[in-house]
């Protein structure tokens, strides 16, 4: 059982109605924190029924220990790394809604210690996931990006997955303590203060077309 | 004389039908099913036939493309002999397979090419293999079958060799550290381990092949030395095959009793019991013929069993369906069952037969169990227990549909994005499904959810019915209506809110009830395409999920209801109807193949 699949994977899998939610806070000094959100509470009985299966569609089905175990492995790991100064996990699991909170002094700091911890979990030393770089941040522009491996497993999905994922949403929110001058993105809302952003997709119109999230922000001088 | 009789019977048959394909169906196996009308099949493409799960064994011949475009005419078989399904599984090996007959052996490797030419010392018999398959041809004749040990025999054994060599769980690290190794690292490995000490898989291996090879030469020597197979060995197989009808169905489950894993300790702690609850078994044996209709497929089921069985069955089944029950029953539901049964007199009978058993065993456990017994049927108020329960049973299946359940949501600050959560209703998809049976003592029920209803607030009493709130998967609701001397447990809400007297005139017509009445103990009826297509996969086992998905894609309906149970048998009836008119023969091979996932 990997991270990445409990993380981004299962979730779209078990899809049904899901909300995601990924919120970054970045500071002028760079640092900053970044909570993921995956809440599958809509669909708790299709949740429940299939963790009580061993397996399905041939992949082993995870039970909720092994779910805890693999995100306190995922915690320690994490936090050994540098640069990552605090890591919060929460699982809900009674209503199937999981919470990590990262704390960071950069966000490249940020990237290459979620890199490594996957590619210790993972033990697949070529995933795209680890290749790819999902954000960049020069201290005046943010650009971030959906990595392939996501997005071509959103593709390979069959008809039934899709009717499911026409009810979930993706929501990546982006708050800096200056003003935005502007956002790639047209879909792009921003707070009245402009300092913060708010990008929200059906996960069924992301698998459409994958660069629906892509946004770089560029901020006031 | 009745062996020397049987005898006789066997060899006058042989000489009649001549080297016939039954005949080389082994005597390991425990279900068969004999297609009698071959005409039927002419048509079918063999790549169609082969993708049938009782066809399992030559499913590869699927992928080279030989079975392309060919029928099984193209493939030289025999239809003049019997296509013979079979299946059996002892102690510690399965075999499965078919056996027909062959018109023309050259056509038949050319579509079954993948099987190469093997060494056999049987004279006039020639076999083939392919991986774990083998193919025997005897007076063109075939015999295609599949030998393989049981695996959990094969671990056990594998367990006790690898571990009287000293070594460590084969799962301890291992296969994780592997993962971890990249090419190089795992070459060096593999140089610095022993190359002439196996690991635990490849001593796995090696114990199934010797296995596998040992039970093959085991079924080879009874049918082609000893001249032992199922026919000549059941008399009531023989009778089966002499039926008139396109096709027949044999099961022996007094074997298939005997290896049972619990029996197998019963066997070993308590073997003059196992003897008796043997014996109480002897001659439990479910035949079928497969009859064709224009529409439809009859199956009619025989299940034989030994007398003193029977009298606790006759007792059981001698019991008249509760037309209350027919109210809760929509005329179009999906699918519903109904089973009637006498429980008491049941009970009483199998009192009488079963405890004279257990008291004859000189064990201190059991016999401790056998007071309590006799203590708790001399104290108990059996009247009240099987008042509460009267014993006619129904269930029903209502298609998926949206139920309330409850969701967090999050909600977001327009000034801010920041975000919190609440508690909002949602719907989710689920099956509708209502169980239910008659009571004479709804205050036994009533006091049981009273009492439950002051431990948790869960449990509601609402004017109709009761409501246990987040019962299924911690999420969804379930009816509990105690009305009208019913119990009906449903997580249909239309059912206990706008119909907790029933359905009225939208309930089973006169004529299906009339059916039921007429059923004897149990009766059921499915719309093919609502339940097999709507059922989801996640709420089934997963051995029950092939079954369920050779149903997807069919139309029709099947109908359940079992006939006169006397002492000796009782007569149960299964019917495929069908409004296509798709060639029949695909139909037979579609309720085929569901009754054979449905026995194996």
């Amino acid at each position: 059982m990997k991270i990445t699949y409990i993380l981004f994977l299962l979730p779209l899998l078990l899809n049904s109605c899901i909300e995601i939610i990924d919120d970054l806070s970045i500071h002028n000094d760079g640092s900053g924190t970044f909570k993921y959100s995956i809440n599958l509470s809509s669909s708790k009985l299709k949740v429940n029924s299939i963790l009580s299966l061993d397996s399905l569609n041939g992949k082993k089905v995870p039970d909720l220990a092994e779910i805890e175990s693999k995100l306190l492995e995922f915690k320690s790991l994490l936090l050994e790394e540098p640069g990552i100064e605090m890591v919060k996990t929460e699982l809900n699991k009674s209503d199937f809604i999981l919470k990590i909170s990262i704390e960071f002094n950069s966000i490249s700091q940020l990237q290459s210690g979620i890199k490594n911890v996957i590619a210790q979990l993972n033990k697949e030393k070529d995933h795209k996931l680890i290749e790819e770089n999902w954000i960049s941040w020069d201290g005046k522009t943010l650009v971030r990006e959906i990595p392939s491996a996501i997005t071509s497993r959103l593709k390979s999905f069959d008809y039934s997955e899709i009717e499911l994922l026409k009810s979930g949403t993706y929501t990546s929110i982006t708050r800096f303590d200056k003003p935005i001058l502007k956002t790639s993105n047209s879909n792009c809302k921003l707070n009245p203060s402009r300092t913060a952003s708010m990008l929200q997709v059906n996960a069924f119109d992301l698998k459409v077309n994958n660069s629906l999230i892509e946004n770089a922000i560029t901020l006031t001088p | 004389m009745k062996h020397t009789l049987s005898s006789v019977f066997i060899l006058i048959f042989a000489a009649m039908f001549g080297q016939k394909s039954e005949l080389m169906v082994p005597q390991e196996a425990v279900t068969v099913f004999s297609i009698n009308n071959l005409d039927l099949l002419k048509k079918i493409g063999v790549d169609k036939l082969i993708s049938y799960d009782f066809m399992n064994e030559i499913h590869q011949e699927l992928f080279d493309g030989s079975t392309d475009n060919k029928s099984l005419k193209d493939a030289g078989i025999d239809f003049d002999q019997r296509l013979n399904i079979f299946y059996g599984k002892t102690q510690n090996m399965e075999v499965s397979g078919f056996t027909f007959g062959i018109t023309d052996q050259s056509a038949l490797f050319a579509v079954f090419d993948d099987f190469d030419p093997l060494p056999s010392e049987i004279k006039g018999v020639n076999a083939y293999g392919s991986f774990f398959n083998n193919l025997v041809i005897k007076n063109n004749n075939g015999l295609l079958i599949r030998v393989e040990p049981v695996e959990s025999y094969v671990i056990s054994i594998t367990d006790s060799v690898w571990f009287s060599r000293g070594n460590l769980s084969p799962y301890y690290q291992g296969f994780e550290f592997d993962e971890s190794l990249n090419e190089e690292e795992l070459l060096t490995q593999d140089v610095s381990f022993e190359l002439l000490e196996k690991n635990y898989n490849e001593l796995r291996d090696s114990i199934q092949y010797v296995l596998q090879q040992e039970y093959l030469s085991k079924v080879f020597h009874g049918l082609f030395e000893e001249g032992k197979s199922l026919y000549s060995n059941s008399a009531v197989f023989q009778e089966l095959l002499l039926h008139p009808v396109a096709g027949v169905f044999y099961m022996d489950n007094e074997r298939n009793f005997d290896r049972a894993k619990n029996l197998w300790y019963l066997k070993s702690v308590l073997p003059s019991l196992y003897l008796d609850i043997q014996e109480l078994y002897q001659g439990n044996i479910i035949t079928g013929d497969l009859v064709l209709g224009t529409q439809s497929i009859d199956f009619k089921i025989t299940a034989a069993y030994s007398e003193p069985l029977g009298s606790i069955y006759l007792e059981m089944n001698n019991a008249k369906f509760d037309k209350r029950v027919a109210k809760y029953i929509k005329s179009d539901q999906s699918a519903f069952f109904t089973y009637t049964i006498n429980l008491e007199q049941a009970y009483n009978k199998a009192y009488d037969i079963i405890l004279p058993l257990l008291e004859k065993e000189k064990n201190i456990d059991l016999s401790l169990n056998v007071l309590s017994l006799k203590l708790a049927n001399a104290f108990i108020n059996k009247d009240a227990v099987f008042d509460a329960y009267k014993g006619c049973m129904f269930g029903t299946f209502n298609g998926i549909r949206k139920v309330k359940t409850r969701k967090i949501e999050f909600f977001y600050n327009e000034d801010t994005f920041e975000y919190g959560e609440r508690e909002t209703d949602a719907e989710e998809d689920m099956p509708i499904f209502t169980l239910g049976f008659t009571t004479g003592r709804p205050d036994v029920p009533e006091l049981v959810l009273e009492h439950l209803s002051t431990i948790t607030s869960n449990f509601e009493k609402k004017p109709n019915y009761w409501v246990y709130h987040k019962a299924i998967f911690d999420s969804a609701p379930l009816y509990i209506l105690n009305t009208n001397g019913l119990f009906i447990l449903t997580n249909d809400e239309d059912l206990a809110k706008n119909h907790p007297d029933g359905y009225g005139k939208a309930g089973l017509s006169k004529k299906t009830l009339k059916t039921i009445k007429n059923a004897g103990s149990m009766s059921g009826f499915a719309n093919l395409k609502s339940v097999a297509n709507q059922f989801p996969m996640e709420f089934l086992l997963p051995e029950q999920v092939p079954l369920m998905e050779s149903l997807r894609g069919k139309s029709g309906t099947m109908t359940l209801s079992s006939g006169k149970t006397t002492l000796r048998n009782t007569e149960i009836s299964l019917s495929y109807g069908f409004e296509t008119l798709e060639d029949s023969g695909n139909h037979l091979l579609d309720m085929l193949n569901t009754l054979y996932l449905l026995t194996k």
